[in-house]
């Protein structure tokens, strides 16, 4: 099997998708946090601006316009960070002091490139973004209050840096992170698989390691192990009947084969027809047993459940007796029936006489010289209930669930007639019409209870 | 008594081994192997009985019946099949056939069926009395006599008598009795007729010097009137 690298593992893939969910979502927080700060320094910047100009424009009107140069000029040396750029114009348009281009000169917010400001013994080489604020004055002369704005600026690519960085950062330690869990999850999917490939290729005992990791995961592996504990039952039921099959149908063939070659050497023709007959006999036996099995298989497939009707049980029952109570008589044993008349159920005619007649042959077959054999049928609390009773060597409690396996015989009854598939039909049957089949000491003997749904239960299981 | 049989059947050794089978008990067969072929000779020639092997191709066997059954063809019609499934003899039965054999099955089995079959038309003036020989039944009032002599008989005895008398003359098999007056559809592995059957020779046969119910090796049981 080809080892799968951590970049397949589910794992790691779902590690992707949360890195890109994450690395989208930083980028967009930061985006936010970019703007709302670049709006509120931007906000703060005008507000200096109108701060500045009205104070400069309240100097003016006390002590008269023509003192503002004079403020200007003194404002830039007292303001020694120098924040603010100044340009005063006298109504005939003659700069009266101030540093901003005469391009500035305009009422109202402007916006403008200038040359870095720099110390004197400096040399300035990059340009400003100056934002500023103009007013015309009473006596016609026009003054602007400018700013530089490329800290705004700066802050705004600095955050742009941050978001780009976070983002990266995120989805890195993402991706790491998925391969880490992927890797430890395929470590474990591993063993796993191992295990299942190991079963696969006939280890049919292996079992699934647990995974670990949470409750989904060991019911997983727990349902994977009864999963294959099923299947392993289900095959070992298999083969045996397969076995059984191959067993049970080679000693009468083998049998018939003797019976043939001998045969040959017959010169009497009626010796040869007897012997014919006989061989006919033993491959009808052959076919008989080929022909329980597909019948039980059909069974339990649920065939003829399409065809239930009510039947009269009682009357089922009456003509099963009345068939076998000459050969039972004639073998020495005695059978008798009580039965409670016009008894209904649910089911299949000829399934439910081929039930009885499978149970009274067994009973015919298995209790001894002189045994009683007995049917009853009656309706207790409303559920119709059937039994078939002996007093021959009954059946150990401890293989009443196996004499019902097809081909299962007890050890005491091997040389007896019969193809041991008498009571798989019957279980099968039984099975078919919903009817709980029991197995009983009859001390001595065995006891057969059947016991039918009532008509209730048996038209909702419909 | 020789018959006109039609039988549709494509398998050859089958179908060989059944042909032979009937020419050899006298009886007249035409053997087709498509359902198609068996339509066109069943509603043209006049036959005693059709056997259908159930699975052939084009048509088949089931499909044949029906399709005859609806063209007014009441000849009496036995179906042969492998299958042995337990609706698909009522499916056989429900397509109008008389009789259901499951393969395989014994040439007397067939031949005993065949000849059951092809008397049955007889029976259509339901007769009320039934004679073989000095053995008289009244189906009305359920009693039998020998030679005027009354013969008590319990209800299945009466039945398996009827059945017998009903096909005198003729084998009746183990299955066929089973199946017409136990209704047992399946093979029970107990001989159960032998001992009803014992118990009605005694009955009938007792203080008769004559045995009217012969046990016909192999095959099955016959009633007919001594010689």
């Amino acid at each position: 099997m080809r080892r799968l690298s951590a970049f397949q593992s589910g794992a790691f893939r779902l590690a992707l998708i949360f890195a890109v969910i994450f690395a989208v979502g930083a980028t967009a927080l930061v985006a936010a946090v970019n703007v709302a700060v670049s709006r509120y320094a931007g906000h703060a910047t005008d507000a200096a601006l109108v701060d500045e100009s009205q104070l400069l424009r309240g100097e003016a009107r006390a002590h008269g316009p023509d003192t503002l140069g004079q403020l200007i000029l003194k404002r830039q040396r007292i303001v020694h960070a120098r924040p603010y750029l100044y340009l005063l114009l006298d109504p005939l348009g003659r700069r009266v002091a101030g540093d901003l281009p005469a391009t500035a000169a305009r009422a109202g917010w402007g916006e403008l490139s200038v040359a870095e400001f720099t110390e004197p013994n400096e040399p300035s080489d990059g340009q400003v973004t100056v934002r500023t604020y103009g007013v015309r004055l009473a006596d016609g002369s026009v003054l602007v209050v400018g700013r530089d704005t490329s800290d705004l600026t700066e802050l705004s690519d600095w955050l742009r840096l941050v978001t780009l960085w976070s983002g990266l950062g995120i989805t890195i330690l993402a991706l790491g992170g998925g391969l880490l869990i992927g890797g430890i999850f395929l470590r474990r999917m591993d063993r796993v698989n191992q295990a299942l490939q190991r079963i696969m290729d006939g280890a049919q005992d292996d079992r699934v390691p647990p995974i670990g990791m949470g409750a989904e995961f060991s019911r997983l592996t727990r349902n994977m192990n009864l999963m294959l504990d099923r299947t392993q039952a289900l095959m070992d039921g298999l083969r045996q009947v397969s076995t059984d099959i191959a067993h049970d149908l080679r000693t009468p063939l083998g049998r018939l084969r003797q019976h043939l070659e001998s045969m040959r050497d017959l010169s009497d023709p009626e010796a040869l027809e007897c012997a014919i007959d006989d061989a006919l006999a033993q491959v009808d036996e052959v076919l008989a047993t080929f022909h329980a099995l597909l019948r039980i298989g059909q069974i339990e497939g649920g065939a003829g459940r399409a065809r239930f009707e009510a039947v009269n049980l009682s009357a089922v029952m009456e003509r099963v007796h009345l068939a076998y109570e000459t050969a039972a008589e004639d073998a020495g044993k005695s059978f008798d029936a009580e039965i409670a008349p016009d008894l209904e159920v649910r089911g299949d005619p000829q399934l439910l006489t081929q039930l009885f007649a499978n149970l009274i042959e067994n009973a015919l077959r298995h209790a001894g010289e002189g045994a009683e054999i007995s049917m009853r049928l009656a309706s207790v609390d409303g559920a119709v209930t059937a039994t078939v009773a002996d007093n021959g060597p009954g059946i150990p409690d401890a293989e009443h669930g196996r004499v019902v396996q097809r081909f299962y015989r007890l050890d005491a009854s091997r040389s007896t007639a019969g193809s041991g598939l008498g009571l798989s039909l019957v279980a099968a049957i039984a099975e078919l019409h919903g009817a709980e089949l029991r197995l009983r000491d009859n001390s001595p003997g065995l006891l057969v209870e059947l016991q039918f749904p009532n008509e209730q239960r048996s038209i909702v299981m419909r | 008594m020789a018959l006109k049989i039609l039988l549709l059947e494509d398998d050859q050794q089958t179908s060989a081994f059944i042909e032979k089978g009937l020419r050899a008990a006298g009886h007249v067969v035409d053997a087709c192997a498509t359902g198609r072929d068996a339509i066109f000779h069943a509603t043209d020639g006049a036959y005693a009985v059709l056997i259908i092997d159930r699975m052939v191709p084009s048509v088949d066997g089931l499909a044949v019946l029906k399709a005859l059954r609806i063209t007014g063809v009441k000849t009496p019609a036995i179906f042969l099949t492998a299958m042995d499934g337990v609706e698909d003899r009522v499916e056989g039965l429900e397509a109008g056939a008389d009789d259901y054999l499951v393969k395989p099955f014994s040439m007397s089995e067939l031949l005993a069926r065949i000849a059951a079959l092809a008397r049955r038309p007889h029976l259509a003036q339901a007769p009320t009395i039934i004679r073989v020989g000095d053995l008289e039944i009244d189906l009305l009032k359920r009693n039998a006599t020998r030679a005027g002599r009354a013969i008590e008989l319990q209800a299945q005895e009466f039945k398996l008598l009827e059945y017998l008398m009903r096909h005198a003359g003729q084998v009746v098999t183990r299955t066929m009795l089973l199946e017409n007056v136990w209704s047992f559809h399946f093979d029970p592995q107990t001989n159960i007729i032998e001992g009803h059957v014992s118990r009605l020779r005694a009955k009938i046969d007792r203080g008769f010097d004559s045995d009217m119910i012969k046990t016909v090796r192999g095959a099955g049981y016959m009633i007919d009137a001594p010689t």
